[in-house]
């Protein structure tokens, strides 16, 4: 088995799995309880609270709300940023390679209760450009969302200038989606004012993320209840979700340079075998090397996939087989590629863990179906 | 006295003569499959099958008798014996525990013997329950119905019957073939030759890459749903790659369905033979598609001799959802993973296809080479029970 869809979910790893059965057999009382194993339940969970932040160097000025998901994690951000806060304006600006659970909050309150959302435009490699966003800012501006590493292509986004151009705004926050950019490449953390990922895309357990704000931030809550997570989030929080969360960022961003360097070097192969064969690259050089994404000149992507999953490759296509779904991307759309450039895309993406062999044999795979297989 | 078995009444036994026995032992034998989990003691006489129910409550094992094919209607009856005083007594006793305020009483008198006749008994019993409550009779539009058959050893009263699936017990009247495509309408003709008694055993023609292995696991859900009429079925998978490639190197465009069909039919009805089965059966509804006009399905049918069964032929699509829905099998159906790839579908395939045309162009390339490579690679899964087991 090869598996190269690392961007979709990633394996736990066992350190990650311990500390969640540590955490459960433990210290299973609930952490609003008020009796003394709720108390040092609690004091567990804001240990792991406390260890997040400082992983993030943000300790001093941000709080972190644990959840469920980045899904959810954007939804409570963007929502609750903008119903706070729509007395100070209704223009929020996200960038237009946003990830769903970004861009359909947005026109949520778009349509719901009538926010102006633009469109920042990215450049021909999926970048939100400095000089776009200075062009879009005034201030009506209340929210700016742009992602740190796109999903679909590995682009990656100046956060600290943007932040800069932002910050130039007193009204306006800056929201950051970083689940494909946690351990993938530098952030500037402390210059965002929210943040969102989620652990299952960095080896950790699916059903927990995370949202970290700066602490004067204020957010209509998502869910109404005991008043947890700052009121933010109402919820038992599970104190071994937490801990396995915080477990899997350390180690994500204490192996991030060794895992940058060794992913580099199998992307420069992937890249450089992918144009040896014709293949449009929608990646670039500079880009995260751990999402390398193509177009399929003359075959089906869908039927690409199928065949690699039937030699035991797995790598990530957006369309099924079907005349009734084919979909095209929006991110390469956004990025100026064709439709059918942007029908039959294939996205690789590399982990840590992945060997040379493994992206070797992707690609004598590759070249074996393009002749195999019928084009479109 | 209680009303504590079922009485099971055979389906289309009349017309049946000889072979009464046959059906009646291979209806016992599904029956007693069909009740398995309820460990109940079923047995059959000329004219039905009963299962003691004991303390179980009937309507669960009415509900899986109505999925078993060759029953016409199910009967929960009260036993008692073939004397006027019981009966009474037991109709007297099921008429309260309903407790409508009015009534209707019909007797068959089965066994002639009995001194008085049908009518003589019903006003009897009739009196008797006039005299001993406060209901009234209504013949037209009775509140409660009680149905009284009298045979020689015992008085069978029952005030409710539920309709049977019909047709005729499974497996009686041999196996077919059935091409399976994971649309929505091959699971239901499938269901068709099911509820007439006729076991399927399915055949897919799958085009991997150009297909996704999910269609299979889709089929095998379908299955599952099937499961419920038929406990065991077989699925086979023809691989069918090389065919559909061929084709479309050999065969204009407007061609490539018409014979690719026939490659499917030449292909199910080797199986078919194979399997022992005595038809090949396809979910095909005339008109609906272009190989499905009756030009199209001449020039497809040219290939074989052997009998082919289109349960749906005449059915409209809506009436086909309509029972693909009643099934389960239509949520299923509509998944976004299609039976056939884009890349293979014409643009506009001949709706009057030329037999002469047809033969010409498959002639370009070695089909019956190719046929054998497919039959000889066939994958084969069982279904049973609503999960897939290991070969047989």
């Amino acid at each position: 088995m090869t598996y190269l869809d690392f961007a979709s979910s990633t394996p736990p790893r066992s350190e990650v799995l311990d500390r969640f059965a540590e955490l459960n057999r433990e210290s299973f009382a609930n952490p609003s309880s008020t009796h003394a194993l709720g108390r040092e339940a609690e004091r567990k969970l804001e240990q792991e609270r406390k260890t997040l932040l400082d992983l993030f160097g943000v300790g001093a000025s941000h709080r972190a709300v644990f959840l469920s998901s980045a899904t959810e994690g954007n939804n409570l951000a963007l929502k609750g940023v903008a119903l706070q806060y729509s007395n100070r304006g209704k223009k929020i600006l996200v960038s237009s390679t946003e990830h769903p659970s970004v861009i359909e909050p947005l026109d949520y309150l778009a349509n719901t209760y009538g926010f102006e959302v633009i469109r920042i435009p990215v450049d021909s490699l999926g970048r939100v450009l400095p000089e776009t966003l200075q062009g879009l800012m005034d201030k009506d501006v209340i929210l700016v969302s742009v992602m740190g590493v796109n999903n679909e292509t590995g682009a990656v986004n100046d956060l600290a200038a943007l932040s800069k151009i932002v910050h130039a705004y007193p009204k306006a926050f800056f929201h950051s989606d970083l689940t494909q950019a946690i351990g993938k490449t530098d952030v500037p953390y402390k210059d965002l004012d929210l943040f969102t990922f989620s652990a299952h895309k960095i080896h950790g357990l699916k059903g927990v993320g995370a949202l970290v704000l700066r602490s004067s931030i204020r957010l209509v809550p998502s869910f109404h209840g005991g008043g947890q997570e700052y009121g933010f989030r109402s919820s038992t929080v599970s104190l071994p979700l937490a801990g396995s969360l915080v477990k899997a960022v350390a180690l994500s961003l204490k192996e991030q340079k060794k895992s940058i360097a060794h992913v580099s070097a199998l992307r420069d192969v992937l890249l450089e075998g992918l144009q040896e064969k014709g293949m449009v690259l929608n990646s670039y050089p500079e880009g995260c090397p751990f999402v390398v994404n193509f177009s399929l000149p003359l075959h089906k992507a869908s039927v690409i996939v199928e065949g690699l999953s039937q030699r035991g490759i797995y790598v990530s296509s957006l369309s099924a087989c079907s005349s009734k779904t084919d979909q095209v991307s929006y991110v390469l759309l956004a990025m100026g590629k064709s439709k059918e450039e942007a029908g039959n895309s294939i996205r690789v993406s590399l982990d840590g863990s992945t060997s040379l062999e493994e992206v070797e044999s992707f690609l004598n795979n590759l070249s074996a179906l393009l002749l195999e297989v019928r084009p479109r | 006295m209680k009303a504590d078995t079922l009485m099971i009444h055979y389906g289309e036994l009349s017309t049946k003569g000889d072979n009464r026995k046959a059906f009646i032992t291979c209806l016992l034998h599904n029956v007693r499959v069909a009740l398995k989990k309820f460990g109940l003691p079923c047995h059959a006489d000329r004219d039905h099958i009963y299962v003691q129910l004991g303390e179980e409550d009937p309507r669960p094992i009415i509900a899986r008798l109505k999925e078993v094919s060759g029953i016409q209607r199910i009967s929960v009856v009260m036993k008692t014996a073939p004397q006027l005083e019981e009966m009474r007594e037991g109709v007297l006793q099921l008429l309260k525990e309903e407790n409508k305020e009015t009534f209707k009483i019909d007797v068959k008198r089965v066994d002639k013997r009995f001194p008085l006749d049908s009518y003589g008994i019903t006003c009897d019993l009739a009196d008797y329950v006039l005299d001993h409550s406060d209901y009234a009779v209504d013949l037209h539009q009775p509140g409660a119905k009680v149905k009284v058959t009298l045979r020689s050893d015992a008085a069978y009263l029952s005030c409710h019957e539920e309709l049977g699936l019909g047709g005729y017990p499974l497996g009686m009247i041999g196996k077919v073939t059935m091409m399976l495509s994971g649309g929505i309408d091959s699971p239901v003709a499938a269901y068709a030759l099911i509820r007439r008694g006729i076991k399927v055993e399915c055949l897919h023609f799958a085009s991997p890459p150009y297909t996704s292995y999910a269609v299979v696991d889709k089929l095998k859900d379908i299955l599952v749903c099937l499961n419920d009429y038929q406990p065991d079925i077989k699925l086979q998978i023809v691989p069918f790659t090389k065919i559909q490639e061929a084709i479309y190197e050999s065969v204009p465009e407007p061609y490539c369905i018409t014979v690719m069909r026939r490659m499917m039919i030449r292909i199910a009805v080797a199986m078919a033979k194979k399997n022992k089965a005595l038809a090949v059966a396809t979910g095909e509804s005339i008109g609906q598609v272009a190989s499905q006009t009756l030009e199209s399905i001449g020039v497809i049918e040219e290939v074989t001799n052997f009998p082919i069964l289109r349960p749906l032929c005449v059915e409209d699509k809506l009436s086909i959802i309509e029972q693909a829905k009643r099934l389960g099998t239509y949520e299923i159906s509509i998944r976004p993973y299609e039976d056939c790839c884009t890349i293979f579908k014409p643009k506009r395939p001949k709706t009057k296809p030329k037999l002469e045309d047809a033969k010409f162009y498959e002639s370009k390339f070695d089909y019956e080479t190719l046929i054998q490579e497919c039959l000889q690679n066939i994958e084969t899964i069982y279904i049973s029970e609503g999960k897939e087991v290991e070969g047989k």
